[in-house]
């Protein structure tokens, strides 16, 4: 194959462009029903007819003009690559909202398809869109899909071939082409997409105002900027609401055309439980309930299924294992207290993999009705006292399900300060997925009460943390809370439990091996001594400030490499004795807060940089250790060990 | 036009060179200004440059070359742009009509009395349909917001009510492109879910969920217009967007 054609699937944040690039594609990358999952961009191939395809999936975004990064992402991406076509996806659910987005993408004059996801939603709701009508209206192929059952697939592959230059376009009156026009003219030569380009800065687009000053010679950019002045001076007020109300009334007419509608108001469980989840009255109990639940099925059901593989698989197979091998130290290496076996193996497949099934499973379920999404507005007045205003809501509630891709996802914040308190707070006390799951699996062992002392202090401390940020930092720009909320829907059993597999695959992709290592590192310190003395030194630390055994020197050395490992070792220690109630709350509050992951401290250096990100896993740190001391005086206080 | 009236639109005139040298948008009764301009320079209206100076809206530096408005001239001034501004308001949110025809008229009759009337019928807005501010008026102040205002405010607006959404006073040009990315612009219809803890709106099929300083901004008819939601589907008003594209000359 000689050429690649280049596609970029674009739409609304949620509107199944992922589902589509994986129905097309065949790979799997994490769909979510909420906004923002896709913060990065993902690529992959696929062939068809004896081409090959490049699939380029980019978050969502409402328009082409950039609010903050993430979407800055986005518009750089078709500027730079110029891809061959566009495959807009087109949420039928929210047809206006899409044409108003889909307007500008044909103002590109890039080729384009379109594929109409989420049918069989709006047929529901008794709404019929034409979709002939709207092809020919466009003159671009459009294709009915309904994404996450893979219907429409085949047809969209031959549709992308015969992708075209949309017909339609808007004409903004003669001040705005005029200007336009004569914009265009002074572009560098070498610009992309220039029309586009003149229309972006007209409405005053600053990364777009940055770019220039980069690429122009200081005369071409004043004479650039003296035109725009010209042109909005031209203007009776401001020429973005105008350029916006000829959008609207393209979009409303379009639509019109379109759409036929047989309205009844439908009442449907989905929609009254997204009512109930978000009122306080109702909201807060529910969200107690899910907890609870939550914490009943890791704990006890997986506590079952480790129990069945350990007397089923894996002690017959140790057993066997445990017979053949003869030299002490080989036995030792493979199934000692620090062997690659019985620690490494043991601790990834049979004390976290259980909890991280159950666990993801529940999470996935939330995740695919479009429940977290929902928890912002029962706590976004919560979170304004610790100075969170607005973008940075979102991005906490999913540090819930992984801080990494969560610390991202703080790029849709465009104040520095609220940036630095989301990134912070994610670091810090936020239990991940994993962990929540691994920290009620370990409470769970010492009881329920204990699981909710853990909670209340992590909360505390992270409340605290937020206050005194919050008064710290100096006030930048004031950020408006605007969220769109994706409609809850009934959970897709097949999406959940494959999204269930490849979680857990990647767990064990990406974990086992370190697990297998950090056994092995450990076996080394031992043998060599190292170990022991370690323990000495941190002495003093661990036993009198912590009250915590020499035993968790290792944990918090597994910490370091992952912090799956170290809680499977924690589970191990409460199964042996060798952490009471209060040692046991002390350490799983110690570790979740400890030292942030790898790929954590990876992402929070890649937004606010290395000197930044090394000053907060400092203090991240060594508050760690003080809280985790503090709490010990305190349970110490109250229960008398 | 009678000297008053004449007078009343050098004032509104010198109000917009004002408002532009502080990095305003534009001006929007330019014939006043291009007037002006042309007037000052030929020396045709002495007798009304007289007429202000003697009442004391203008003075003029020696050289006879700037003229500057006195604070009560400022105030006056202030007044007619209010006036304009409203008018253009009503004009074009309650009858959809082209609304520089009627405005410059409005404003030079109406007393101060109706103009507070009439911005409190409109929910004291903020900005006039090309987005420049509307200066603030006693009413505003006080702030009796919903007793008599056709348009009132999403914050008002009862929970489980369809409104039509009037206008947005719109706080910042970012916030333009997101509130029209979301479909929440004037003309549509929108239900209030609920108001606490955070907004949450029903928008072209899309659940949003805003804080209360945007749901203050975003004005709506009072409910007279649709009785309930099954009436909706009846068409919104088609809207005409006349001052698009106006010319300066
Ligand atoms: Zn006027
Ligand atoms: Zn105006
Ligand atoms: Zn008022």
């Amino acid at each position: 194959m000689d050429k690649v054609r280049k596609v970029l699937i674009l739409g609304l944040p949620n509107s199944g462009k992922t589902q589509i690039c994986n129905n097309l594609t065949g790979t799997y990358n994490l769909v979510a029903n909420y906004h923002h999952t896709t913060i990065d961009v993902n690529r992959a191939y696929y062939e068809h007819g004896g081409v090959l395809f490049e699939l380029y999936d980019v978050p969502g975004l409402y328009c082409l003009y950039a609010n903050s990064e993430e979407e800055l992402l986005v518009r750089n991406l078709i500027f730079s690559e110029e891809p061959d076509v566009l495959l807009f996806c087109l949420d039928a659910n929210l047809l206006k909202q899409s044409l108003m987005l889909g307007i500008e993408l044909m103002e590109l004059g890039i080729p384009i398809v379109i594929a109409l996801n989420a049918i069989d939603e709006t047929s529901k709701k008794g709404i019929w869109i034409d979709t002939a009508v709207l092809s020919s209206t466009l003159g671009v192929p459009v294709v009915e899909s309904i994404a996450i059952r893979g219907i429409g697939t085949r047809k969209l592959k031959n549709a992308i071939e015969k992708a075209r230059v949309p017909k339609a376009s808007i004409y903004y009156g003669d001040i705005v082409e005029a200007g336009v026009a004569k914009v265009v003219q002074e572009l560098p030569e070498d610009f992309p997409f220039k029309r586009k380009t003149a229309m972006l800065l007209l409405l005053n687009d600053r990364f777009l105002e940055k770019d220039l000053i980069s690429t122009c010679t200081t005369d071409q950019y004043s004479d650039i900027q003296k035109s725009i002045t010209a042109i909005t001076s031209q203007f009776v007020g401001s020429i973005g609401k105008a350029i916006y109300y000829k959008r609207s009334e393209w979009v409303d007419q379009l639509s019109e055309k379109i759409v036929k509608t047989q309205q009844f108001d439908q009442r449907s469980m989905a929609k009254t439980f997204a009512k109930m989840s978000r009122n306080i009255v109702t909201g807060i109990p529910i969200l107690g309930m899910i907890i609870l639940i939550t914490y009943f099925l890791v704990v006890k059901v997986a506590e079952k299924i480790t129990f069945i593989m350990e007397s089923y698989l894996w002690k017959p197979v140790i057993d066997k294992i445990s017979g053949f091998v003869t030299s002490p130290f080989w036995w030792d290496f493979l199934l000692g207290s620090h062997g690659v076996l019985s620690l490494g193996l043991g601790g990834a497949v049979l004390t976290v993999l259980p909890i991280l099934s159950v666990f993801f499973i529940v999470f996935n379920v939330l995740e695919d009705i479009g429940y977290v999404p929902n928890l912002t507005v029962l706590t976004r007045r919560f979170f304004s006292k610790v100075g969170l205003s607005g973008y940075s809501i979102m991005p906490i509630v999913l540090g819930f399900g992984c801080k990494t891709m969560a610390t991202f996802t703080t790029r849709t914040i465009s104040s520095d300060k609220e940036k630095y308190i989301a990134i912070f707070l994610i670091a810090f006390a936020l239990p991940c997925a994993p962990q929540i799951g691994l920290t009620m699996g370990m409470m769970g062992k010492v009881g329920f009460k204990a699981f909710m002392i853990v909670l209340a202090v992590l909360l505390f401390t992270e409340l605290t943390a937020g206050v005194l940020l919050n008064l710290i930092m100096k006030d930048d720009t004031k950020n408006t809370y605007l969220q769109a909320l994706p409609a809850i829907r009934i959970p897709n059993v097949f999406a959940v439990l494959k999204k269930t597999y490849y979680r857990l695959y990647m767990f064990l992709k990406e974990a086992l091996p370190i697990f297998l290592f950090s056994a092995v590192v450990l076996f080394t310190l031992e043998r060599t001594g190292l170990l022991e003395l370690t323990k000495r030194l941190l002495a003093p630390v661990i036993n009198n400030f912590l009250g915590l055994p020499n035993d968790m020197v290792d944990v918090l050395l597994l910490v370091l490499a992952r912090r799956e490992a170290a809680a499977a070792v924690i589970m191990d220690l409460i199964d042996k004795g060798r952490l009471n109630f209060n040692q046991a709350i002390v350490s799983v509050t110690l570790t979740t807060m400890f030292v942030p992951c790898f790929a954590n401290l990876g992402a929070i250096i890649k937004e606010i940089g290395f000197r930044r990100a090394m000053i907060a896993a400092f203090f991240i740190t060594t508050s760690s250790i003080l809280i985790a001391g503090a709490l010990n005086k305190i349970l110490l206080f109250f229960n008398h060990g | 036009m009678n000297n008053c009236t004449e007078a009343d639109e050098y004032l509104e005139s010198l109000w917009y060179i004002n408002e532009k040298s502080q990095g305003a948008v534009s001006d929007i009764c330019e014939h006043n200004v291009s007037r002006l301009s042309e007037d000052t320079r030929g020396g045709l209206s002495d007798e009304i440059i007289e007429k202000l100076v003697s009442e004391n809206f203008i003075e003029i530096d020696e050289a006879g070359k700037s003229i500057k408005l006195t604070p009560k001239g400022l105030e006056r001034a202030r007044h007619i742009v209010r006036a304009h501004r409203l008018a253009e308001r009503l004009l074009y949110d309650v009858m959809g009509k082209n609304i520089e025809d009627g405005a410059c008229e409005f404003e030079h009759i109406v007393t101060m009395e109706l103009v507070d009337s009439i911005c409190t019928l409109l929910g004291h807005p903020k900005e006039c349909p090309h987005g420049l501010p509307i200066p603030q008026g006693k009413c505003c102040e006080l702030s009796a917001k919903s007793v008599n205002s056709s348009v009132i405010h999403l914050d008002e607006l009862d929970i489980g009510k369809y409104a039509r959404i009037a206008y947005v006073n719109c706080p910042n040009d970012q916030l333009i492109h997101r509130l029209n990315g979301l479909s929440i612009r004037p003309g549509v219809t929108v239900k209030l879910h609920q108001s606490y803890p955070t907004f949450v709106i029903e928008c072209e099929g899309m659940h949003i969920a805003l804080d209360n300083e945007l749901a203050e901004n975003i004005c709506v008819w009072r409910e007279s217009e649709f009785i309930d939601g099954s009436k909706l589907v009846a068409k919104t008003k088609k809207r005409k967007f006349p001052f698009l594209g106006r010319l300066k000359k």
